[in-house]
């Protein structure tokens, strides 16, 4: 079980690169045609930025997995490790709660973009393909949210780097 | 009072549509209902982004939202005739026809909503930071803000890219370089700020975009007979002409108040060059006409019956 | 006080509450945001609010260059660009008395160029910097004092994260507010320096000899820097292209960079897209339930109140600025900085401006305040960054070395604010 959780969490990973990696790409394609070769690709402003949604998504998922979201530490720190247990267990139970309240509720706006019509600005594609990749990161951070504390810890150092803003 | 109702908008508080429209309406509301129904205007996308607000007042999030239809491509298909360029020459008497119009259509394409009221701007044009803009073919490879749906179909097939932001990222995007011309009527240069980026003009009538007040509908229902009355009275297509008129005033007077100031640019096409302008949009009535169709309505008889309305108020291009 | 009061102010306990049991700051701020608006206005229009809203921040173009903005930091440290920035500091500065930090700073401030987050500035720096001032005999405090300091740069020099996010809630334009981080940055770097000579000074190892050779040959090194530098932000100065599409090409360059010299692999650029990606959404799934809480502010009208109130105390402009810049300052020494201006800005904003100051300079000013509070105890960001990277010097040893930098930064704040034109002359300078 274990195992197919850390490769769900891993594919998990790889797409939320792959996104931000194709989102860069389009960004960078339609700049330089546009500047150089006064070439506008057509939906590339709605494209991109479903892109980043979906980029976020995903990588929401990523972090509901492995942590990382940034919280104040002041009354935490100095708390033993019971408590500190405590505080864990109140936070991942209130993070899990929002998130499947989040994917509920934006599922919604999937079937609305679907039963709507909407579609892009320029070529009039149906977004509901668009909203619907990043509703899929969303389902997916519920899940790696509730596995969350039943397999973190084996996989990997924590990056101290995490959790803290920019 | 008794009733209590949010409205929401998206244009800065100080917009003309707020002190010259809503205000008054409001107030003439509150008034006929002898001070039971008390609105609450809150501006300037305070409880929501501005594509947002059909749905905000379909889930009850607010009770009252001002939209721009626009602003979702594909979800208002018949409305969207009001877009097509070159149709609607005034926004006063063409609110008031447009609204008559899509009373026949409004309960079945905003099913999910009480639609009050729909209305249109004063004529807009584009406004740009480099010049020329006088021929379709100056907008080939531009990045162009374009206030809505139909109009984005329309640069996007002159080969122009369209980057649409609501009315209040308009600056942003603009002083940014993100976009080299926007779609706008004369005044909203102003109120938005662009008066010192976009320096050249479009000299023409051009466009019109469409709005609607829509409401909740589980609040209208719930309303007592007397309060409910008192909102029907108040979205009719007379209230459409006097929401719209001094707003359009406003609008309006931006042209004057360029000239006045100097340093712009005004570029009026010939009418040969108008007749470009012309064969350029000439496909936009048959995109219409093919996704009304899809929605369910006969649009030959849907496009005679708008002709008309407009006819018989006077605000059809000649 | 009405009820509409109450629910407010019962909101804001209540998300300081969930806040303090250490639960993520936009779930905190998202939870009491939709409960406060169904308080307001009933539990389904509140759900309702999860609908849109969330979906509507993730695809804002104004926040698409963030996670570019991380990714070009990222990719730098992964392809050793700062090692090289250090180098090139130590070639020129290495010669005076106290050199490693001097260089140092310089490398930071070089660093922060092209890397919009303080804290990615001051880990690569202590990695890098750390153990080479160690060796040359630095004071613990001294070295990560340096690091703790210099790293605050990342968030003022452009590129900046906090600074899209600030233009982001407040609406202004960011390419102005980049460039307006310039000259206050050359300054902070130019003070920093002072401060290590003036406060640090008596304890300071020797420089070594300079050798003009290697002082001209480090410069090859750090022309990738430059030329990213000039790329980025030479762009959105020029009015040339959008800050997203400089962002997403700088990203991009870097990346190209570094596989051409041989330093990025396949593996490394897709954990290099990993790690910026979940710093970026930590920072989204924040400004998601700060959306949230403003909804339910806004619906409760008491930010208009509050207004009201603190326009009404007549301070003055200088006295209410002042006033504001201390909860700023209070708030920076307690949490994190990027909660910091996600929560106070929206509400400060409106006052700031009532009373005639200007958007730009104020944004400035409310970045160094995030500086300031990234070293003050007790919870200085990078003070932890540093001490999770070098584990065996104290938290009190850090401190103590920031102190003399924190009344710098203070010093600093009081010039910005006496001569704002320090911070908006670069931007008056474009179009
Ligand atoms: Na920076
Ligand atoms: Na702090």
């Amino acid at each position: 079980m274990h195992r197919y959780l850390e490769r769900f969490s891993d594919a998990v990973d790889v797409i939320a690169g792959l996104l931000l990696g194709l989102c860069t790409l389009l960004i960078v394609v339609s700049t330089v045609g546009r500047y150089v070769f006064s070439w506008a690709i057509p939906d590339s402003f709605d494209l991109s930025r479903y892109l980043i949604g979906a980029c976020m998504m995903w990588g929401f998922a990523s972090l509901g997995y492995r942590g990382g979201h940034i919280a104040v530490d002041l009354l935490y720190e100095p708390l033993g490790p019971w408590g500190r247990r405590v505080l864990d267990f109140i936070a991942w139970a209130l993070l899990l709660a929002f998130t499947a309240m989040l994917a509920y509720m934006m599922f919604f706006r999937l079937t609305g973009a679907y039963r709507s019509n909407e579609a892009t600005f320029d070529l009039r594609i149906p977004v509901w393909p668009l909203v619907g990749l990043i509703w899929f990161g969303c389902a997916s951070a519920v899940v790696t949210t509730a596995v969350a504390p039943f397999v973190c810890g084996k996989h990997e150092e924590t990056n101290p780097l995490e959790g803290h803003g920019v | 009072a008794e009733v209590e109702l949010t409205l929401s908008h998206w244009v800065p508080a100080t917009h003309m549509l707020q002190a010259g429209g809503m205000e008054p309406w409001a107030k003439s509301i509150n008034e006929a209902s002898g001070g039971r129904i008390n609105i609450t205007i809150y501006p300037a996308s305070q409880l929501g982004a501005a594509p947002d607000h059909y749905d905000m007042a379909r889930d009850g999030i607010v009770d009252i939202g001002f939209i721009n239809p626009g602003y979702q491509p594909g979800r208002f298909p018949i409305l969207a005739a009001g877009e097509i360029p070159f149709l609607i020459s005034d926004a006063k008497s063409g609110s008031r026809a447009l609204d008559e119009w899509y009373r026949q259509y409004s309960a079945k394409e905003m099913s999910d909503v009480y639609v009050c009221m729909v209305h249109v701007h004063d004529p807009g044009t584009l406004h740009g930071t480099k010049g020329p803009i006088q021929v379709p073919a100056d907008l080939k490879g531009k990045n162009i803000r374009p206030a809505h749906a139909t109009m984005a179909r329309l640069v996007s097939s002159l080969g122009a890219a369209s980057v649409q932001v609501p009315a209040g990222e308009m600056r942003e995007l603009i002083s940014k370089g993100a976009a080299d011309m926007t779609a706008s009527p004369w005044n909203s240069i102003y109120t938005f700020g662009l008066q010192d980026v976009t320096k050249h003009h479009l000299d023409m009538p051009f466009y019109v975009t469409t709005f609607a007040f829509v409401m909740n509908k589980a609040k209208i229902d719930g309303l007592e007979p007397q309060d409910r009355k008192v909102i029907d009275d108040h979205c009719t297509s007379e209230w459409a002409e006097k929401m719209a008129s001094k707003w359009a005033d406003a609008e309006a007077a931006g042209r004057q108040k360029m000239i006045d100031a100097g340093g712009h640019t005004f570029y009026k096409p010939t009418p040969d060059e108008v007749n470009l302008w012309k064969q350029a949009t000439a496909s936009l009535e048959g995109e219409w006409a093919a996704a009304a169709t899809k929605a369910g309505i006969d649009a030959k008889s849907a496009w005679a019956s708008l002709a008309e309305t407009l006819k018989k108020y006077d605000a059809n291009v000649k | 006080m009405n009820t509409a009061d109450l629910v407010a102010i019962g909101g804001f306990v209540a998300m300081f509450v969930l806040m303090g049991l250490r639960v993520p700051l936009g779930v905190a701020m998202g939870l009491v945001g939709v409960f406060g608006f169904a308080a307001m206005r009933g539990i389904t229009p509140a759900l309702n609010l999860l609908t849109t809203s969330p979906i509507r921040v993730i695809t804002d173009f104004n926040l698409t260059l963030v996670p570019f903005f991380i990714l070009m930091g990222v990719f730098a440290t992964n392809s050793g660009m700062s090692r090289e920035l250090f180098r090139t500091g130590n070639a020129w500065l290495g010669q005076f008395r106290g050199g490693l930090a001097l260089s140092t700073i310089a490398a930071c401030a070089g660093f922060a160029a092209i890397c919009g987050s303080s804290i990615a500035t001051a880990a690569t720096m202590s990695r890098i910097a750390l153990p080479e001032m160690r060796k040359a005999g630095y004071a613990d405090a001294t070295s990560t004092g340096v690091i703790a300091a210099g790293g605050t740069l990342g968030i003022l020099i452009p590129p900046s994260v906090m600074m899209v996010v600030y233009a982001f809630l407040t609406e202004t334009d960011v390419g102005q507010l980049l460039m307006a981080g310039v000259v206050p940055g050359i300054l902070a770097t130019l003070m920093y320096m002072a401060t290590v000579l003036i406060a640090h000074g008596k304890h300071l190892p020797s420089g070594k000899t300079f050798d003009f050779k290697e002082a001209i040959t480090s410069l090859r090194d750090v022309w990738a820097v430059l030329l990213l530098f000039i790329a980025v932000i030479g762009v959105i100065y020029l009015g040339i292209a959008t800050a997203t599409e400089a962002a997403a090409v700088g990203a991009l360059l870097t990346m190209v960079i570094g596989i051409l010299r041989g330093r990025l692999n396949t593996k490394l650029i897709m954990s290099s897209l990993v790690e910026s990606l979940r710093t970026s959404v930590s920072l989204f799934s924040v400004l998601i339930g700060a959306i949230l809480f403003g909804y339910f502010l806004a619906i409760t009208q008491s930010p208009q109140k509050l207004t009201a109130f603190l326009v009404g105390l007549d301070f003055g402009p200088y006295g209410t600025l002042a006033l504001i810049l201390v909860i700023f300052l209070v708030a920076g020494a307690l949490m994190d900085e990027m909660a910091m201006i996600i929560l106070l800005v929206p509400i400060v904003f409106p006052v700031v401006i009532h009373l005639g100051f200007d958007p730009i300079w104020f944004g400035v000013i409310i970045v160094v305040a995030c500086e300031l509070g990234m070293i003050m105890p007790p919870v200085g960001i990078n003070v932890f960054v540093i001490n999770s990277i070098a584990k065996d010097v104290k938290i009190t040893t850090i401190y103590g070395g920031v102190m003399p930098f924190i009344l710098t930064d203070i010093i600093r704040l009081i010039l910005l604010v006496a001569f704002p034109i320090i911070a908006l002359w670069l931007p008056m300078t474009m179009r």
